[in-house]
């Protein structure tokens, strides 16, 4: 397969990741778009890597992994003491930094 | 001997430093202790530097010693010494010697209150600035003198600070102390710009002014103008017209202030001064002439209004500014050891009167309105006979102290006069004698108004009544007991009086046929060596000028006798002439208008339209645009995180385009 079509399907999903997060109002399905566009990001660095040949794009695969990892950790945690505190977690209530 | 000095300078400024730290803790024994010993020592250790100087020859009685180099820039240096010498020596045992009698004194007056500590800080202070001031060796350290002592005096004026008129008489103190201040400042910018050192004399530090000084320069305009604002610096320190508003009103201190600050020492600094700088003054003949004329004005003025005023420290008050007026005539024509000499003597009796004054006022719980006082003289014994000693001595009768120095200052004018034939001279003398006259009897008048006569008091004083400060906060209701002062306050009195009495004997006896028995005069002679434009009276004249002198001084006794020696009574007067004087002349009517009046209306002008309409305007429309920028602005700020995540998706599609635009 050409790499054009790895590309295309990479914006495809990168575009649906980018659209959850705009529209959805829980938290929780924002997390998973935000996982989508990561890894619709990683899908363009395999296939790249693999066009030129070059494993360096496989490498920053791992970092972005890893990174995704953290973020999640920290993401669910800042979600949960909201939730304990709100016992809600809709994402148009918060808005404390309104100015 | 220098370090002696050193001891004189430190010790005071040692027990303020203490004192003002640490006072509010200590009782009432220990803050005594503290500022007597300071006083005490520093006195000591002046008597012993003075008696010392009497020992060593003549010649060798100047000690200059320089303690420390300040600023060495170049040939430039500027240094830090003590000038020790027979005038700086005289000054320092009046300044130790007064203070300590009225630091003694003020133990007594100040007994009950709360300010104790503080009110000693604050002398131990001005005793400081005072030694500074006057055995300072150069030009710069005399002004930093200069000013410490007008700031020691600010505080001591003010020193009741509830009272919102002792707040104003001292600010208004500070204020026209102030004007002093920049004369003697461009004065001194003067000199330095003329001969380039600040130095009085040759010593290790560099070369003197006086030294420098060219005789052919004299009478020159500049000469003039630098006599003349050091004048100016005189003549608002010492109260002279027409800076002399501020005295009066500074009786709103406490009575041993009045004493110190006010009668003995503070005021005479303007009279040390053109002393010390005579070489200067000697320059510039016009402005010798100018200061003898003010002398003889505010002489006379001052004179004339203490006659018919009812507040007795006002009576005093006004007296001293007439008396500086004398030391400045001697001055004005050369003679300044007579100036010196007049100095040395009002420090006694003046001290005393303010004193004795401060005694009569404590028996009578803070009354100082003469119409309520009368027949104290059994009461007040010890008050009674010092105060009549120093209305003698002051009235110029002899043999007390202030009959010679008086007598010398009329003399040396009248001998100006004859000899150079000048009528400004002889309008001089006229003055000085005419003043004599006014001046026994305004202080009989006082004195029979306090001690002669039935008492007219109520009973109870109405300044307790309708102040209610610390002054008033001790006195106990109902009827008051008239009793005579503790013995902390009547020994200095006794002291002072005997200094009263026999404190002029030194000085010239020419007149009973004992030429060379002039002490004071030659002891200071070394410092007015270079003075060679002096002339000495003959005897006819110095006999005649006596006699007149002594002649207008029991006549005026004497009118105060038929006029008050029953008992003053107090009569209402709508004699214009009568209401002009007792009203000071309006001066201070007059200045409020001509200059208070529009200074005020000129800063509520400029607060409003300068600072209001213009500087405050553009500062408004500043912070207005701002406000609305911001306001505006917020909006975006709506704490929804999609509308950020969208503000970061436009911007990243809008750099894209850029990339893919741009190729």
């Amino acid at each position: 397969m050409p790499l054009s079509a790895y590309l295309i399907v990479s914006a495809i999903i990168f575009t649906i990741g980018v659209t959850g997060v705009l529209i959805r109002r829980n938290p929780l399905i924002i997390f998973m778009s935000i996982e989508l566009m990561l890894n619709a990001v990683n899908l363009s660095f395999v296939a790249i890597s693999s066009y030129l040949d070059s494993a360096d794009g496989q490498m920053f695969v791992f970092i972005v992994l890893t990174v995704a990892a953290a973020e999640v950790v920290v993401g669910l945690a800042i979600i949960v003491s909201i939730f304990r505190t709100r016992r809600d977690i809709d994402v148009d209530d918060m808005n404390l930094l309104r100015g | 001997m220098t370090n002696l000095m050193l001891l004189v300078l430190l010790l005071p400024l040692l027990g303020f430093a203490i004192l003002g730290v640490a006072g509010s803790t200590f009782s009432n024994r220990a803050v005594l202790t503290i500022a007597w010993g300071a006083c005490g020592l520093a006195f000591l250790f002046a008597t012993i530097s003075f008696f010392s100087m009497l020992g060593t020859p003549v010649a060798a009685r100047t000690s200059d010693q320089v303690l420390y180099t300040w600023v060495a820039s170049g040939d430039f240096q500027l240094s830090f010494g003590l000038l020790l010498d027979p005038l700086s020596a005289t000054m320092l045992m009046i300044v130790t010697g007064v203070g300590l009698l009225i630091h003694i004194y003020a133990a007594g007056y100040m007994q009950d209150d709360p300010g104790f500590w503080r009110f000693f800080s604050y002398m131990n202070f001005f005793i400081f600035a005072m030694v500074l001031l006057v055995s300072a060796d150069n030009f710069l350290f005399l002004l930093i003198g200069w000013g410490l002592v007008g700031l020691a005096s600010f505080l001591l004026i003010g020193f009741w600070y509830r009272r919102p008129k002792a707040v104003a008489a001292a600010k208004k103190a500070l204020v026209i102390n102030v004007i002093g201040d920049f004369g003697l400042m461009i004065a001194i910018f003067l000199i330095f710009k003329e001969y380039g050192v600040l130095n009085y004399n040759n010593n290790t530090g560099g070369n003197g002014v006086f030294s420098a000084l060219n005789p052919t320069s004299s009478g020159t305009l500049l000469q003039t103008v630098i006599a003349l604002c050091l004048f100016v610096a005189c003549a608002a320190k010492s109260a002279q017209l027409p800076l002399y508003m501020w005295l009066p009103d500074a009786m709103e201190g406490p009575t041993p202030v009045s004493a110190l600050i006010h009668a003995a020492t503070m005021v005479t600094a303007g009279v040390y001064l053109v002393a010390r700088a005579h070489p200067l003054f000697e320059l510039a003949p016009t402005a010798l002439t100018i200061i003898a004329l003010i002398g003889g004005l505010t002489a006379l003025f001052a004179a004339s209004i203490a006659i018919f005023q009812l507040d007795i420290k006002r009576v005093l008050a006004y007296s001293t500014i007439s008396q500086l007026g004398y030391m400045f005539m001697a001055e004005g024509v050369h003679n300044y050891s007579a100036g010196i000499f007049h100095l040395t003597t009002h420090a006694y009796f003046k001290a005393l009167l303010f004193l004795a004054a401060g005694a009569v006022i404590h028996a009578l719980d803070g009354e100082q309105d003469m119409r309520q006082m009368g027949g104290l003289r059994h009461k007040l014994k010890i008050t009674f006979w010092t105060f009549l000693l120093a209305a003698l001595a002051i009235s110029g009768i002899p043999p007390f102290s202030g009959f010679w120095s008086k007598d010398e200052i009329l003399s040396s004018l009248l001998a100006q006069a004859t000899i150079h034939n000048q009528p400004l001279s002889y309008v001089l003398w006229g003055t000085g004698i005419l003043t004599a006259g006014l001046t026994a009897f305004y202080m009989f008048r006082l004195f029979y108004g306090i001690f002669m006569g039935d008492y007219r008091g109520s009973g109870h004083s109405s300044h307790a009544q309708d102040d209610d400060d610390e002054e008033a906060s001790h006195h106990t209701a109902g009827r008051l007991r008239i009793h005579e002062a503790p013995p902390v306050m009547t020994v200095p009195l006794v002291i002072l009086a005997a200094l009263s009495c026999i404190g002029g004997l030194v000085g010239s006896f020419e007149l009973i046929g004992l030429a060379r028995w002039e002490p004071f005069t030659k002891f200071l002679a070394p410092v007015f060596a270079d003075v060679h434009t002096m002339v000495t009276a003959s005897l006819g004249v110095q006999w005649t000028s006596t006699a007149l002198s002594v002649g207008v001084g029991l006549l005026g006794i004497l009118a105060a006798w038929r006029l008050y020696g029953r008992g003053f009574q107090y009569k209402e007067n709508h004699n214009p002439l009568y209401q002009l004087v007792l009203h000071k002349y309006y001066i201070d009517e007059m200045l409020d208008a001509a200059i208070v009046q529009p200074i005020l209306w000129f800063g509520r002008t400029a607060s409003r339209l300068l600072e209001g309409d213009l500087l405050d305007a553009g500062g408004r429309a500043v912070a207005g645009g701002l406000r609305g920028t911001s306001a505006a602005l917020r909006r975006l700020q709506t704490g929804y995180v999609r509308n950020y995540a969208l503000a970061i998706l436009i911007g990243v599609v809008l750099i894209i385009l850029y990339y893919a635009v741009r190729g």
